[in-house]
């Protein structure tokens, strides 16, 4: 769409006259390109979605590899010479995970999940800009590769030991790669954004999109709101690491690069990428059991909510003492309020349950135990984040960060499983149940025994340091890490199994009502 | 009466006036500089001052041509097309610039860290992508009728495209050759060059004595030649040229003294 082009009402309502009002596939009308151009040149934003889906899962394996290393390294005190060739390769394959988890896996999955469902729930035939959207998947998979690359360079955000020449060029390219997939991750919500705001189709107001598309417009504003924070960051290390430290702060002798970084992939922000889930939990409920909400604005404020308190740009503090900042009103505000919208979502869901059709076959359906499943972990998540800032349990700067970082990922993960069972035909094509629900368990196992162990680590913590973070702990809870870190891994190996298949079987886009 | 995008434009030429005014005058414009362009009186900071003012010039020039062409103007539209109303919400054809703008945007990244070169690319890359794209968006609603759309984009773009394209062809294919025959031995080169020509002489004769076949033969063996003749050249250039046999003769001036010697090959 350009910046000159009429109003959407206009040719809804010309549309209309002529009795035309139905979207139009893009891929009926104007010669999709087929075979090897399609992933090139594609201008349906489904295949897009697509495109996003898959390289996610297959990031997200990798990264979960990763992980189940890191807690081989928890486990015994020299394993990450063993494993990794030093400390200074842990920690960067430890920062890999926490931002790979963030910006590769889990919010391309479910940019992706919207770029194909969304257009259909609001009644467009495309979103609003298909070329932004196919940028935004080649800029995100070109700065993936970029990231993972200079990673294994050594790169990384940061270095124990300070940075060598070497190291000051994999770590700029790191940085321009972090920059790369969080611009192209802007455009897909400016993208989704925009259809949900412009391209409803006539009559349908914002109070009467489906919750899930509701979701990904607040989830884009969060985004607009908090990501290009995360780029000035990184504008202000790169000149840091690359030039005099002009701006006279972030020393290139890190970790300073991780610390001004790090806000991205804790609470508030972290909850970012949780939203969608709460609206995929109220779609995949409501499909299940085939019922609507008494009061769906209830539902859109709980979303709008729960976006607002993800809002996570303000909350770092590398700038500031941290006792200015994370022992503020706001941020212990910020941090109790996150589990009300999650518990009000618990009760909509439960009225969704009571009012629609309560067989075996819709309450034990794949949607419903992904709902379900990612809702507790989400659940958990937000009451450890809300644990994390009462000042007298003194677990803020414990390992209880990452109980609630495994607890977002894990239930934006399971959620991405749900979406693809419960729009399978939009999305991937049926996904097969057995892989479905497998992949549902095992990453519901995994991300619960992640939580869990960090939660408890963090209250028996007493120094705390950043890598003792990432390596200390209790022998027994690191074991526990190990196995959830597998659980995950596995879970995760499953879902791409299941999308792959699905994928063999094709997707018929649009036979299915959103 | 005016376009969407008129009004849109118009809008930003009277905001980039304003900003230079205010501009102009906080950074010690005087008297009427900033509101007469400097003709009386001083306008401040002479680069802001111009970027703005050249930023207003430009919208202010693009409104115009919007609202002389009626760009997006859904009645103008209807009354070219001869239809009640035009369908404004067009779904967009297929294209390859996202990807390309994606790549230099990595390239741009790439460079920033490793080659110059890189990042020029990059730039590059980016700066071809927004005018295909903007285009390829315009000529998408130009009309209701795609098949026109196309032929409107084609006839201001094909007068660009073709010698751009025509001219990195020639450079590729130069320098692919060069690099080539300098990689080989002087008697290869020859030999190289000699049954390169015969076989563009033979496909040539082909082509004009059997148009059909030649077409044929031309869709096919074009893009496998073209292919073969920029690996061969990558390859060559990595391998590096052959040894040059340096024919030094000494020319002794008045004074004695050896002078520059000459190189031959």
């Amino acid at each position: 769409m350009t910046l000159t082009e009429s109003p959407v009402a206009e040719s809804e309502a010309a549309a209309d006259a002529d009795g035309a009002a139905a979207p139009v596939s893009p891929a009926e009308t104007l010669g999709a390109p087929r075979g090897l151009a399609q992933p090139f040149m594609t201008n349906d934003a489904a295949q897009v979605g697509r495109l996003f889906v898959v390289a996610s899962l297959l990031m997200g394996l990798g990264k979960a590899v990763i992980g189940v290393l890191l807690s081989l390294g928890r486990t015994d005190a020299a394993a990450p010479e063993d494993l990794f060739g030093g400390l200074n390769a842990y920690f960067r394959m430890w920062t890999l995970y926490r931002v790979s988890f963030v910006l590769l896996v889990v919010m391309p999955l479910l940019l992706g999940l919207a770029l194909a469902v969304v257009p259909a729930q609001v009644g467009a035939g495309n979103v609003a800009f298909p070329r932004a959207a196919l940028a935004s998947f080649w800029s995100w998979l070109i700065g993936a590769v970029i990231i993972v690359a200079s990673v294994f360079a050594g790169g990384g955000w940061g270095a124990l030991d300070g940075v060598t020449g070497n190291e000051s060029d994999a770590m700029a390219l790191t940085l321009l790669g972090t920059g790369m997939v969080i611009v192209a991750l802007l455009i897909g919500a400016i993208v989704v954004a925009t259809t949900v705001i412009s391209l409803r189709q006539t009559g349908m107001s914002l109070l009467d999109v489906p919750p899930f598309s509701w979701s990904m417009l607040v989830t884009a504003v969060v985004w607009l709101f908090s990501l290009p924070v995360a780029i000035a960051n990184i504008v202000v290390i790169y000149a840091d690491l690359r030039g005099r430290s002009a701006i006279a702060f972030g020393r290139p002798e890190s970790p300073d690069i991780w610390l001004q970084l790090d806000w991205l992939v804790e609470q508030p922000a972290v909850y970012a990428m949780a939203v969608p889930v709460l609206g995929i939990v109220f779609s995949a409920v409501g499909k299940a059991v085939d019922a609507r909400s008494s009061r769906p604005e209830a539902i859109l404020v709980v979303v709008g909510l729960f976006g607002l308190l993800a809002i996570g740009g303000w909350s770092q503090d590398y700038f500031t003492a941290p006792q200015d900042l994370r022992d503020g009103l706001v941020y212990v505000a910020f941090g109790l309020a996150a589990v009300v919208p999650v518990m009000a979502t618990a009760g909509g869901v439960g009225e969704l349950v009571m009012r629609g059709s309560k067989t075996r076959d819709r309450l034990l359906s794949t949607p419903m135990l992904g709902a379900g499943a990612a809702l507790k972990l989400l659940g958990a998540a937000t009451l450890v984040g809300a644990l994390r800032v009462i000042e007298p349990l003194d677990l803020l700067e414990t390992s209880a960060t990452w109980a609630v970082f495994h607890g977002v990922v894990a239930a934006g993960l399971i959620a991405g499983v749900a979406a693809l069972a419960t729009w399978s035909q939009l999305l991937l094509g049926p996904i097969q149940q057995r892989l479905a629900v497998g992949a549902i368990v095992l990453l519901g196992a995994g991300g619960g025994l992640l939580v869990l162990a960090d939660l408890i680590s963090g209250f028996i913590a007493d120094d705390p340091d950043l890598m003792a973070l990432a390596l200390d702990g209790n022998a027994a809870l690191n074991g526990v890490v190990l196995i959830g870190s597998l659980l995950v891994a596995a879970g995760l190996a499953a879902a791409l199994l299941g999308a792959v298949s699905a994928l063999r079987h094709g997707a018929t886009a649009g036979s299915e009502a959103p | 009466m005016f376009t969407t995008g008129f009004k849109f434009f118009f809008g930003l030429f009277a905001a980039f006036v304003a900003a230079a005014l205010v501009y102009g005058y906080t950074t010690g414009g005087n008297h009427v500089g900033p509101i007469s362009l400097g003709w009386k009186g001083g306008v401040g900071d002479h680069i802001g001052y111009g970027v703005l003012v050249g930023l207003a010039f430009v919208s202010l020039i693009v409104s115009l041509v919007l609202v002389s062409f009626r760009d997006a103007d859904a009645s103008a539209q209807a009354r070219l097309q001869n239809v009640a109303e035009v369908l404004t919400d067009q779904p967009v054809a297929a294209s390859f610039w996202p990807v390309v703008a994606a790549f230099g945007l990595g390239a741009t990244a790439v460079g920033l860290v490793l080659h110059p070169m890189v990042f020029v690319l990059g730039l590059a890359l980016i700066f071809l992508s927004l005018i295909e794209w903007t285009m390829d968006a315009w000529s998408d609603r130009a009309t209701g009728d795609r098949a026109i759309n196309r032929e409107l984009r084609n006839r201001i773009m094909a007068p660009i495209e073709i010698p751009v394209v025509g001219t990195l062809g020639v450079a590729v294919v130069v320098l692919a050759a060069s690099r080539i025959l300098l990689n080989v031995s002087k008697l290869e080169a020859v030999w190289v060059a000699g049954v390169v020509s015969a076989l563009i002489l033979a496909g040539a004769w082909v082509y004009t004595s059997r148009p059909g076949l030649g077409r044929r033969l031309v869709r096919i063996l074009g893009p496998v030649a073209g292919l073969l003749l920029v690996v061969g050249g990558v390859l060559a250039a990595v391998a590096g040229e052959r040894d040059f046999v340096h024919h030094e003769v000494e020319h002794h001036d008045e004074s004695g003294e050896p002078a520059v010697p000459e190189e031959g090959h």
